[in-house]
């Protein structure tokens, strides 16, 4: 009998070989190469108009920057906020309920072992694809600290995605909810630009927001900005995150109401 | 026809059943699109064109977008579900009906968050797209052909689940039609330059119809109407030959 206390590692673990199994594994390949490709392409060409570089970056640098980025949020599951605000809706996380495991804690690791192997994926890839596109990285030791800086943004997104589908322990729906998240990542997060090319104002505010931790970090490491304080940020905010998702899982849980079985 | 038409009354009623949760998702798409001008804003805040294309041409394009995609993933929602509806044996129900099942299936699902998508596109035309009656029509004009284009590229690709039973291919020639038409096509160079007018026509959805609102070019409205014409048909004949191959689950409900 596998011991409480290795649940979650069971669950990630299980997640981790259904991930690598998964056909979905190269359609999510695909579609990070397009994207990053995309990305890549647009600021090439802005620098190139320009003539210079965009608030520090030239056009190398954003490339690794954004095929950095990119991975972060591409290996993610799509629409994971809406899929766990519709099995709290629907009633199915009762299930988990009854187990003698933290659902939030199970879910989180069932999430993370599905992830790394995606994440792990689109770097190997992208990251040569980089070096074909834009030349050598700016600072090759750098790379060093985006493998943790890169585990440390994607645990942040995964728990934030949780904190914000447990508000439909009180709406219901969050299909909405989804699309205005991966927005945020996309801007505030750092995800589509480098933070530093945000007007004033918009920097600001982003900032002062946890989804910097999510794309930011390990993106402007690999672009050779090498400020290991970054990791510190990460992980600050990831403690912030996740007590406050094992509160509002908590207070959703006490007042869960299903009807049926 | 009349049928298609029944079908597409009782699936926009079924959408807007629930006023509340209509008007939010509608309201959160909108919201949703005007992230991605915040973000062109950005970029033309720091260069006045990227490869020929400004602002306003750039306003255009997002208007074009939002309008012909929100056509076919909101008012034609079940473009996008084919692979699964395939995938899961959930075409039961339409091809017990006395109709041809392509039309009735296309307007049988309402996605009401999309519809937020046209609402928008139609807005930004009329507030940055200097509108008139003339300059309205071919707007109208040539968001259809690109919905055409897209509702078809849509229903090629998800009918080769007929044939794989994945739905993989068609996931990632989804998103990447809908990445790929979000930016101008002058960005790209040779060999993926060529898949957006061709294989992956990604052009034809939003970049080619940009221009022609930009400068209406008689040629350039014929390729895109051509085009449309050349993927509608190939969608057609694909689901044809495919939807013999399908496998039926005794599933009545999820069409």
């Amino acid at each position: 009998v596998t011991p409480i206390a290795s649940w979650p590692v069971e669950a990630a673990r299980s997640a981790a070989r259904r991930s690598l199994r998964d056909g979905g594994l190269v359609a999510t390949l695909g579609f990070y190469v397009v994207v990053a490709e995309v990305m890549g392409a647009l600021w090439r060409a802005t620098a190139g108009s320009r003539g210079a570089d965009l608030a520090g970056y030239d056009g190398a640098e954003l490339t690794w920057y954004l095929f950095t980025s990119e991975a972060l949020v591409m290996c993610l599951a799509s629409r994971l906020i809406e899929r766990i605000g519709t099995e709290i809706a629907d009633g199915s996380i009762t299930v988990e309920l009854l187990r003698p495991a933290p659902v939030l804690g199970v879910r989180l690791a069932t999430e993370l072992g599905a992830t790394v192997p995606r994440l792990a994926a689109c770097l190997g890839l992208g990251l040569p694809l980089a070096w074909m596109a834009a030349g050598p990285p700016p600072r090759p030791w750098a790379l060093l600290l985006v493998l943790p800086a890169a585990l440390l943004a994607v645990a942040c997104n995964v728990v934030a995605q949780h904190l914000v589908a447990a508000w439909a322990f009180w709406v219901r729906n969050t299909g909405a909810v989804w699309f205005l998240y991966q927005k945020a990542i996309f801007i505030a997060g750092g995800m589509l630009l480098p933070l530093q090319l945000l007007p004033g104002p918009m920097r600001a505010v982003a900032w002062l927001l946890p989804f910097q931790a999510m794309a930011y970090p390990p993106a402007r490491l690999a672009a050779g900005h090498v400020e290991p304080w970054l990791l510190l940020l990460q992980a600050g905010w990831l403690l912030v995150l996740w007590l406050v998702a094992t509160a509002a899982f908590a207070a959703g849980e006490r007042r869960l109401q299903v009807v049926g079985g | 026809m009349r049928a298609v038409l029944a079908t597409a009354r009782g699936a926009v009623a079924e959408a807007v059943g629930n006023p509340g949760a209509f008007w939010s998702q509608l309201l959160a798409m909108v919201l949703n699109d005007l992230s991605w001008l915040v973000f062109w804003g950005i970029l033309f805040e720091r260069v006045p064109s990227v490869r020929g294309w400004t602002w306003s041409d750039i306003l255009m394009l997002q208007a074009v977008l939002t309008t012909s995609g929100g056509i076919v993933l909101g008012p034609l929602a079940n473009a996008r579900r084919l692979p699964e509806l395939i995938r899961t044996g959930g075409l039961d129900a339409v091809l017990a009906l006395p109709v041809r099942p392509l039309p009735v299936l296309l307007v049988r699902r309402v996605d009401a968050i999309n519809v937020g998508d046209i609402a928008f596109g139609v807005a930004l035309f009329l507030v940055a797209g200097h509108p008139t009656p003339a300059r309205f029509a071919t707007f109208v004009f040539v968001s259809t052909l690109a919905a055409v284009v897209f509702a078809s590229f849509l229903v090629l690709t998800g009918s080769l689940t007929f044939f794989s039973g994945s739905s993989s291919v068609s996931d990632l020639a989804f998103n990447a039609i809908v990445m790929l038409a979000s930016y101008p096509a002058d960005i790209f160079g040779g060999a993926t330059r060529a898949l957006l007018y061709t294989a992956l026509p990604a052009a034809f959805v939003a970049a080619v119809p940009a221009r022609l609102l930009r400068s209406f070019d008689t040629s350039d409205a014929l390729v895109l109407a051509a085009s449309a014409l050349a993927f509608a048909t190939a969608a057609t004949g694909a689901f044809t030959v495919g939807l013999r191959r399908y496998t039926a689950s005794s599933l009545w409900s999820r069409a």
